[in-house]
């Protein structure tokens, strides 16, 4: 007789309908909520939807990389390169492997400006001081021997012993030239990295933070609409 | 589906930026309070789903969700839309804050159309129709929003067709995904909780 009856055990709460649904449709909309959460910021280590471009100097050359936030590159993206004034340089398009690399023509601040596909578009500036030092700078080619070459003539006509001391000037250009040559190549994933890295930033803080700021206007909104529904009477407008 | 700072012209950032604004305020007005977590839950979903890319095709695309929110939530999904890019444009650098109110409002226009074209075929009896229409709601968010998106780039002076043939393309396994999402989520909702099909609109 007992097993047959449903309310058998004739609890008052059992019968409460309204509070227990409530009850229950809350814990079922939590649990949704954080399957949601666990399930995509588990899934998903990787930025999607934005576009990434960093540049850094090698030698005489200006190289770019662009990459979608997934990791996926930037195909035939345009590039164009401005300088302080915001006059544009050059542009160009990106290679299948979304790099483009340019000779820098003047030497002051570049503005590098990718436009992908779908209004993607991310920014790079490279400051004065990383370019090779364009006419009066130090890099390889024939510049520097020129720069030795135009200031000789007039020390020449004070000083007689000048030949051995040129020499070694001339060396100490050229060791200069080799070991930054040999440096940049070292320096080269180096500087790749911290670049990428300063562009990053993705991170499980920021899902976390995110998600708990959306729940917390939903409190504040939900507070005021308690306080409104307490009392009606407070006016309204703030002056 | 997001554009980013500094693609836009003023006239374009303005007006997108104005139409979210009215667009939310309607939101606002018709907001029942008591769905306020109901709209709270389906903003972090959909701040958490444009984490997840689709790794189909050559673009790079992800999950908007913007369908599954106007069919749950109507008008409220403007401000729903708007909060969840603000927040993903200061976390993760999606779009940008200059171009927050045009993005606002290509994902929240198709998801109010979505509302008022497949509500009542989700909610109705038929379980073959109802599933149509969910997925149909998914497919259509998206398909929308990917217009919404070409228009917007047109005023930077490319050709409409070309830029629709692409952003439509390139969007194409989302429209699948999100429609497939859509259905299992509204099918879910009709068995086990079908009170939450009802909208967040007040009763007046």
């Amino acid at each position: 007789m007992l097993k047959d009856s449903p309310l058998g055990k004739n609890n008052p709460l059992r019968k409460n309908n309204p509070l227990r649904k409530n009850w229950l449709s809350r814990t079922t909309l939590l649990s949704l909520m954080f399957l949601i959460l666990i399930l995509f910021a588990s899934a998903s280590h990787t930025l999607a939807h934005r576009v990434v471009l960093f540049a850094y100097v090698e030698g005489d050359m200006v190289y770019t990389e662009s990459y979608f936030g997934d990791g996926k590159k930037c195909q035939n993206a345009r590039i164009e390169v401005y300088d302080s004034l915001g006059n544009k340089l050059l542009e160009g398009k990106t290679d299948k492997e979304g790099e483009f690399s340019f000779k820098p023509p003047t030497r002051e601040d570049l503005r590098i400006v990718l436009t992908a596909s779908m209004g993607h578009r991310d920014e790079y500036v490279i400051p004065e001081g990383e370019l090779p030092g364009g006419t009066e700078g130090r890099t390889r080619g024939s510049e520097p021997h020129k720069a030795v070459g135009n200031v000789l003539p007039s020390e020449k006509g004070w000083k007689e012993e000048a030949p051995s001391s040129q020499l070694s000037r001339l060396e100490m250009e050229q060791i200069r030239v080799v070991v930054e040559e040999a440096l940049d190549e070292k320096l080269k994933p180096i500087m790749r990295l911290l670049g990428k890295q300063q562009k990053e930033s993705f991170s499980f803080i920021g899902v976390i933070g995110g998600v708990g700021f959306i729940f917390g206007i939903m409190g504040i909104i939900l507070y005021f609409k308690s306080r409104r529904g307490r009392d009606l009477k407070v006016p309204l407008d703030g002056s | 589906m997001h554009i980013s700072e500094g693609v836009l012209s003023a006239p374009v950032l303005v007006t997108g930026a104005a139409l979210t604004a009215a667009g939310c305020g309607i939101g606002l007005k018709k907001l029942d309070y008591d769905k306020v977590p109901q709209v709270a839950i389906l903003t972090s979903a959909f701040f958490v789903a444009s984490l997840i890319h689709v790794p189909i095709g050559p673009f790079s695309v992800h999950l908007v969700l913007n369908g599954l929110m106007g069919l749950l939530l109507g008008w409220p999904a403007f401000p729903a839309i708007l909060i969840a890019l603000f927040l993903q444009a200061l976390l993760f650098q999606f779009g940008g804050i200059t171009s927050l109110g045009v993005n606002t409002f290509n994902m929240a226009l198709p998801a109010i159309f979505c509302f008022y074209l497949f509500r009542y075929a989700v909610k109705g009896r038929n379980d073959l129709i109802s599933m149509g229409a969910a997925f149909a709601c998914g497919f259509f968010g998206i398909l929308m929003a990917s217009f919404m998106v070409a228009i917007s780039l047109v005023f930077t002076g490319d050709p409409f067709l070309g830029i629709a043939k692409v952003v439509v393309i390139a969007h194409l396994p989302v429209m699948v995904i999100e429609g497939l999402i859509t259905l299992f989520s509204a099918g879910f909702l009709r068995k086990l909780k079908p009170e939450l099909l009802e909208v967040a609109h007040a009763k007046r």
